[in-house]
């Protein structure tokens, strides 16, 4: 996806803003906290009745901030993942220091997998109990554009405005296409991540294929029995790099490169062999221009299913060698949870954190009867925080249902990157 | 039952109870309150909830969009085109 830019060499990216909301609360200053102490987020689902569910357990988000529906119009309008996806997105442009309305320079790129859906059960449940009970309003954001569309009214946004929806590699591809937007100039900014709430349509969804965890999710682990819901959202503002320095700004990390592939071989289960997500790999570091050992550390997909993280494993393995069983692996959704069409976007934003940090925020460490998998020999970052102050690069990855893979490489900002 | 209630009162509630507005009470309402706008803050998807209500509850039918603009300026004139019509 590497277009070449005016002068004939490829634009670079710099992320100049970051924004996040999840199980750990709202802002990137709770992620950070909550990712560096370890402590996963799962609590008993408040948001809907989960007594007849397989499972009881989700990263669910607390309660907004009171002044959000003060300031944000139209608030009561929106969707339980557009509230997400506005918070977050706000968090962003302020960080980047950018002058709202964004116009038409501007494009929103973002992923999700449900949308709506959440509000949309709320309305049938009413209607089937009665059809005076039910609201149209609770209907009035149901579709999957809403996070992208409620972001775009909020700042101003004239320009490209897309949503992208490919199961739980919608964040991470909802990104490449905003990286790919920013480098070919068809916008100057890109306000770009994911958003998905918890609805029973999911929860039921991953519980009938028994790919949910009855405990919080233990990735690469010998006992992992599946998967924990998260929720949230996530937004990066991506710009071309010249243009965050000229205005004084200092860059987060920069967005070097991403590739996709599909394993065109099952609607859930994985290519066994990792072929597919190999694919998405290479092709993220061939368009940032690196080789496999500049990897400092990757952020794993990971999810706690025995199928996802065995076969992730071949595709490390095919990728980075004999290097697999060394680089560093985080796991944010041992702590978050799985936020589906967010995640990728999230894990963007965990991914930025540690190289700005030095440090990469570790997995939980299980119990003392879970192991790790002898079948997997990954050096997954567990109990404490791993100090890596000369990380530079760091690759995540998101390997959805429908075989669906994507691969993001980000690359730290020092003074010296210029 | 309902005719021993006056007219605004009923509209007042309608509007509390079908719009779901939080931290509203009917009395807080006052009759000439523009009900969109800078008033009471109503928005077009508040605008087709209230005339499905007003349709249900007072058996009235608003005919075109500019009977409607004029008849959902706030609750007194919602209340006299009611009353003209019943």
């Amino acid at each position: 996806m590497q277009r070449e830019g005016p002068a004939g060499t490829v634009r670079r990216v710099a992320v100049s803003g970051i924004g996040a909301v999840c199980g750990l609360g709202w802002g990137v200053a709770p992620l950070w906290a909550g990712l560096r102490s370890g402590r996963p987020a799962f609590v008993p689902v408040r948001r809907f009745d989960h007594s007849q569910h397989r499972t009881h357990l989700a990263s669910e988000v607390g309660e907004p901030p009171a002044e959000l529906a003060r300031v944000i119009p139209g608030w009561r309008r929106l969707s339980v993942a557009d509230r997400f996806a506005v918070f977050a997105a706000s968090e962003a442009v302020e960080r980047a220091g950018l002058l709202v309305p964004l116009s038409e320079e501007a494009g929103v790129y973002f992923g999700s997998s449900t949308g709506g859906m959440y509000e949309s059960e709320l309305f049938f449940s009413d209607f089937l109990r009665g059809r005076r009970r039910a609201r149209l309003s609770v209907l009035a954001s149901q579709q999957v554009n809403g996070p992208g569309d409620a972001v775009a009214r909020r700042f101003g946004v004239a320009g490209p405005v897309e949503t992208l929806s490919s199961a739980c590699a919608s964040g991470a591809l909802a990104l490449a296409m905003a990286l790919d937007a920013v480098r070919s100039g068809e916008v100057e900014v890109a306000v770009a991540g994911g958003a998905d709430s918890l609805c029973q349509l999911t929860y039921a969804g991953f519980n009938s294929l028994r790919s949910v965890d009855e405990a919080p999710c233990r990735p690469f682990r010998a006992c992992r029995a599946g998967m924990s819901f998260g929720e949230g959202a996530a937004a990066l503002v991506l710009e071309p790099l010249d243009r965050v320095l000229a205005r004084g700004a200092e860059p987060l990390a920069e967005l070097a490169g991403a590739g996709a592939s599909c394993d065109a071989h099952h609607m859930t289960a994985p290519d066994p062999t990792g072929a597919g997500a190999a694919a998405a790999l290479s092709a993220a570091l061939a368009d940032a221009g690196l080789g496999p050992e500049a990897v400092d550390f990757i952020n794993v997909h990971g999810t706690g299913t025995p199928l996802n993280d065995a076969a992730e494993w071949r595709a490390l393995q095919r990728v980075f060698g004999e290097q697999a069983e060394r680089i560093p692996l985080v796991a944010t959704k041992a702590l978050v949870g799985h936020l589906l069409g967010c995640s990728g976007a999230l894990e963007a934003v965990a991914t930025i954190l540690c190289l700005q940090h030095g440090e990469l925020h570790p997995a939980w460490n299980g119990t003392a009867e879970c192991e790790a998998d002898p079948e997997l020999p990954v050096s997954l970052v567990t109990g404490e925080p791993l100090p890596l102050p000369a990380a530079r690069t760091a690759v995540s990855t998101s390997l959805a249902f429908g075989g669906s893979n994507a691969a993001l490489v980000f690359s730290r900002w020092t003074d010296r990157s210029a | 039952m309902s005719e021993a209630v006056a007219t605004p009162v009923r509209i007042k509630r309608l509007i509390v109870e079908s719009l779901n507005l939080e931290g509203m009470r009917p009395e807080m309402i006052e009759d000439e309150t523009p009900l969109f706008g800078d008033g009471l803050g109503l928005d077009s998807v508040d605008a087709l909830e209230l005339v499905v209500a007003l349709e249900k509850e007072f058996g009235i039918k608003i005919r075109s969009q500019e009977i409607g603009r004029e008849v959902f300026s706030s609750v007194s004139t919602l209340s006299r085109f009611i009353e003209g019509r019943t």
